[in-house]
């Protein structure tokens, strides 16, 4: 078999995009019909939860609690073509779940992506809005607690600015400005 | 041609012990940012080696080395000689390799001087598509022309000695011209350029794909061996996993032992691999004490 058509075609079985014919290579059947191409599926996944249990710790932590992890990262892995380098897979999820129709994770994911940008320098400012309380639930992803649900609701803007003492602020849109107990979540 | 045993020392057990306790330094992975674990690396070895991808961060839209991991790396002033192993060069990708990975290359190479750099002999993405995964090359006529050009390349392209690595077969070995050491052997013969040979891969092989690793051995041309690797992952659903996550299992370190003590090979250095991630896990002061283990037993 020639080299592209064999790479392709793995490729495609790696991503359960190719379905094998009875017209293929006895070599890509014999792949196709393997426990080792489950077993690789399983470490494209495992090697994601290494680097973004690390790099985007918030949103893990929550999609972990919540028992959607799995779900969301087989989505992402299967949807995206993700780069070998580290660093880039945490904005690449982030980038996804900011349009995540559940809005906690909407949020979540905005704020740490936002976070991340200002921690490397990013001069520009971020709001996420919220419509429950961020307090409580950045507070608990930070320490790997379980959120309280449910969450209690509310109207919130969280600015993430480099300009901003522990790099970002949490405002009520439906009360007074937030104390600074709003910054000690221990994100920063 | 190759030595049995069990780890057991035959007739020769002293010269060949003392050739494999003099002849080997010890090295180690150091990602960056950890400098209470490379205070306690450094007592214990002699190389280090630096993945590019690892220490790389994203800046907006382009991917660029850290400076801080650099920073570290360049005060390290001679207190172990540096040698850089790829991830991401995908050197059997059939559409081409990866230009990022070598931008990285020439913009460590301007700023540090290595002993020499290496890559996976595999690919991990294909028409431009990551697979997310290292694949094995099919031993095929086709890829081992494709292979040896790009090695002379790379040779040509950094007039420093390039070293390519045996990885593990995630997938079941396609049919091809060549045996793995076979291959291996063409591979070195045409381009000259080294090997590292990765002791826990094949264990990993013979676990899942029954590689008999003492034929492997007495076929592979053990002469361009210049490093070896050691490392160790989990078992998941009977496969032997490389997740470079364990300390050693011994069974790795006599292998290693057995080829370093081989009359044809002459390694410079047998490198303990363990990823970022495994660290907080292992500890430091267990991973201090998995060099010291290592370094009595290639150095005494």
């Amino acid at each position: 078999m020639d080299l592209a058509e064999h790479q392709r075609k793995l490729l495609g079985l790696i991503r359960d995009t190719y379905m094998v014919s009875p017209d293929d290579d006895a070599y890509i059947r014999r792949v196709a019909a393997s426990r080792d191409l489950q077993e690789a599926r399983r470490n494209v996944f495992l090697w994601r939860v290494y680097v973004l249990e690390r790099t985007c710790v918030l949103t893990f932590r929550l999609l972990r609690q919540w028992g959607l992890l799995s779900d969301v990262l087989s989505a992402f892995i299967a949807r995206h073509n993700i780069s070998p380098f580290r660093e880039t897979q945490a904005p690449a999820l982030l980038k996804t779940l900011c349009r995540h129709p559940d809005e906690l994770i909407s949020a979540v994911a905005r704020f740490e992506l936002a976070l991340m940008k200002v921690r490397e320098g990013d001069p520009a400012t971020y709001v996420v809005f919220w419509n429950v309380e961020p307090h409580g639930v950045l507070n608990s992803l930070a320490r790997d607690l379980p959120v309280d649900r449910p969450v209690p609701e509310g109207r919130y803007a969280v600015r993430i600015s480099r300009d901003v003492p522990g790099l970002f602020e949490i405002e009520s849109l439906e009360g007074p400005r937030a104390s600074p107990q709003a910054r000690s979540a221990g994100l920063a | 041609m190759f030595d049995e045993g069990n780890g057991e020392m035959g007739s020769d057990t002293t010269s060949r012990d003392e050739r494999m306790r003099t002849g080997v330094a010890l090295g180690a992975t150091y990602e960056g940012r950890d400098p209470q674990l490379l205070d306690r690396m450094l007592p214990h070895v002699e190389y280090i080696e630096v993945t590019l991808e690892t220490i790389s961060e994203v800046i907006g839209d382009r991917i660029a080395l850290s400076d801080e991991i650099m920073a570290e790396l360049k005060d390290l002033r001679g207190a172990a000689k540096i040698v850089v192993h790829g991830v991401s060069l995908s050197i059997g990708s059939h559409d081409g390799w990866s230009p990022t990975y070598l931008d990285l290359l020439d913009q460590f190479l301007e700023q540090i001087d290595v002993e020499w750099h290496s890559e996976h002999l595999g690919y991990t993405k294909v028409d431009g598509e990551h697979l997310g995964i290292m694949l094995a090359m099919p031993k095929s006529e086709q890829a081992l022309d494709m292979l040896c050009a790009r090695v002379q390349k790379m040779q040509e392209r950094y007039k420093l000695p390039f070293l390519v690595e045996n990885i593990v077969h995630v997938l079941p070995d396609a049919p091809g011209a060549y045996s793995d050491a076979g291959f291996l052997n063409a591979l070195t013969a045409r381009t000259g350029c080294g090997l590292i040979l990765d002791l826990y891969n094949l264990e990993c092989d013979a676990h899942n794909h029954a590689l008999d690793i003492e034929t492997f051995l007495e076929e592979l041309d053990l002469g361009p061996v210049r490093e070896l690797h050691l490392a160790c992952g989990v078992e998941h659903d009977g496969f032997l996993l490389d997740v470079h996550s364990r300390l050693t299992r011994q069974s790795t370190v006599e292998l290693a032992r057995r080829v370093a003590g081989n009359a044809s090979a002459s390694p410079e250095v047998a490198v303990y691999e363990f990823m970022p991630e495994a660290v907080p896990g292992l500890g430091r002061d267990a991973i201090a004490g998995e060099l010291r283990r290592l370094r009595r037993a290639f150095r005494g």
